[in-house]
């Protein structure tokens, strides 16, 4: 079983960025469709982020994750093309049915800041390595804890599923009924949920001994076998983006 | 000088009245291969954790007597400095794995990351590792996708990695299958050829024969002999500390074929072959 991780390897220049960078370029460009208000722009940000998907060649793999959305943004645009307190201007109609311009700018400001964090989220998890993103953060003085908690549940969490299903046989080659209406399943849960809670609190004690005898708990200076070439581009890529950031919140006092 | 010294040693885990050590003594030297054999519940693992220095560093609970390894009074030391002598390979292969390496390398490189090693060094010490465990080609595996015995050599190699002087295994070979099984039997030979000194606990009495330098013998936490595996498996009250001979010792019983010079009973089938002069 593999790892529960989204990141879709390619060979694309946002792939080879580095894994700081792309975090900064998720605050700024969330912060700045927050801090606006004018559609234009607020468009235009989410535009960058699907053309960076694009280019990141991952574009695909985001569809999904706007289609769960979906029901999210159509309840906004029937919410505020409705009932929004400063609808005036009758935008058209269908049927029995008015959508207001006022309501339908503000749900569309409120689909684009959805469309783009998603966005935004899908280019630094799709095109960066787990462990590339949690090193770089450790090397930034992360909590080295933290970074392996993050990345242990990646590969844990389907092996904690794969053990459900070995125990789940296990029961039900011993008679018990695990498929069926609700009630069969709540009977099932406890003689399933004990033996997974026990096997997990034991093997959580082992791995935590393993840990501790591979050094775990040093206090001294880690290194990392991965080596992470400087990204040349970083400064410049930095520097466009707490330009953009400092001139949205200009924008934002000045108008 | 012995490289681990045990001097009346007594540990309690937290939260238990009895003895799961009581009073052990015993010296080993650098390079043997030990084999510790005894019943459920004797304290195989709990030696095992002692001189790792879990016990009492990670779980706490009474401790006295003394033990040194390399130099290092266990009870005295940080675990991190006891660490960098002595590794622990126990049971479970799957729980040894991090879970935090997404390939067999980098989970190698693990414990050297956590110790500060130098890069190039790190490369050099997990490249010998593989190659020593015999598992190059397994390298850029996830380490969860490997068989129980794979697994377990990893685990062997990412310990290896931080050479340690002394290595302890706690029934490495329980959960693998009987090719599994001596192939760790193997490589942890090899290792003890290298000069690290080997501690194995083991049920598999038959390879603890054919492995081992000396056999500890435990009972309810007591030591009871520590001696030659022809030494160990020849007394007559083996069964009542809860151990079956290995079954050539048996046969050369049944046969009674043993050792003129020193009447013991050989523990393997090239023992007694030797016996009968067939070798």
């Amino acid at each position: 079983m593999g790892a529960m991780t989204l990141y879709v390897k390619q060979r694309s220049p946002v792939h080879s960025m580095d894994p700081l960078t792309k975090i900064l370029y998720v605050i700024v460009s969330i912060a700045v469709t927050y801090i606006l208000r004018e559609l234009w722009a607020i468009a235009a940000m989410t535009a960058v982020t699907f053309l960076l998907l694009v280019i990141g060649k991952v574009f695909r793999k985001i569809i999904p994750v706007l289609g769960l959305s979906l029901l999210l943004i159509v309840s906004i645009i029937v919410v505020q093309g409705f009932f929004n307190p400063e609808n005036e201007t009758v935008l058209f109609e269908l049927g029995f049915l008015t959508f207001y311009e006022e309501g339908m700018r503000a749900a569309a400001l409120f689909t684009l800041r959805i469309l783009n964090m998603i966005g935004s989220f899908g280019v630094l998890i799709l095109t960066t390595k787990p462990d590339d993103l949690v090193e770089s953060l450790i090397k930034r003085g992360f909590s080295p804890r933290f970074g392996y908690i993050l990345l242990s549940v990646l590969q844990l969490i389907p092996q904690m599923s794969a053990t459900m299903g070995k125990i789940t046989d296990a029961q039900r080659s011993r008679g018990m009924e695990t498929d069926g209406n609700l009630w069969v399943r709540t009977k099932a849960f406890f003689p399933l949920i004990v033996p997974v809670v026990l096997n997990s609190l034991n093997e959580t004690r082992e791995r935590a001994i393993a840990l501790e005898v591979r050094g775990f708990s040093s206090k001294g200076k880690r290194t990392f076998l991965n080596v992470t070439e400087d990204y040349p581009y970083r400064h410049v890529i930095r520097g466009v983006l707490l330009a953009v950031l400092i001139g949205a919140i200009v924008w934002r006092v000045w108008t | 000088m012995s490289i681990i010294q045990v001097q009346e040693l007594k540990y309690r885990y937290p939260d238990t009245e009895r003895l799961a050590l009581d009073n052990v003594s015993f010296e080993i030297e650098q390079g043997e291969f030990i084999g510790i054999v005894g019943r459920n519940k004797s304290g195989k693992s709990t030696l095992c954790y002692a001189l790792a220095g879990l016990a009492p560093h990670f779980f706490g609970g009474g401790y006295g007597g003394k033990v040194v390894v390399n130099g290092l009074e266990i009870r005295a030391s940080e675990i991190e400095e006891i660490t960098s002598d002595v590794g622990l390979v126990f049971e479970n292969p799957f729980s040894q794995m991090t879970g935090s390496k997404f390939t067999v390398f980098e989970e190698i490189a693990f414990g050297l990351e956590n110790k500060g090693i130098d890069r190039t060094e790190m490369v050099q010490r997990i490249e010998e590792s593989l190659f020593l465990l015999d598992i190059e080609e397994i390298k850029n595996k996830n380490p969860f996708s490997l068989s129980g015995g794979q697994m377990q050599r990893v685990a062997i190699a990412s310990v290896i990695a931080m050479k340690p002087n002394v290595l302890i295994l706690d029934e490495p070979t329980s959960q693998l299958d009987p090719q599994g099984s001596e192939d760790v039997f193997r490589v942890v030979e090899n290792l003890a050829k290298e000069g690290i000194t080997i501690v194995m606990a083991e049920h598999k009495i038959e390879k603890v024969a054919q492995y081992s330098d000396r056999v500890l013998l435990l009972d309810d936490g007591k030591l009871v002999d520590i001696n030659t595996p022809e030494h160990i498996f020849s007394r007559d009250d083996l069964e009542t500390h809860g151990i079956l001979a290995p079954a050539a010792t048996r046969i050369a019983q049944a046969l009674d074929i043993r050792d003129p010079l020193t009447g013991l009973y050989p523990v393997t089938l090239a023992g007694i072959q030797r016996q009968r002069g067939e070798i």
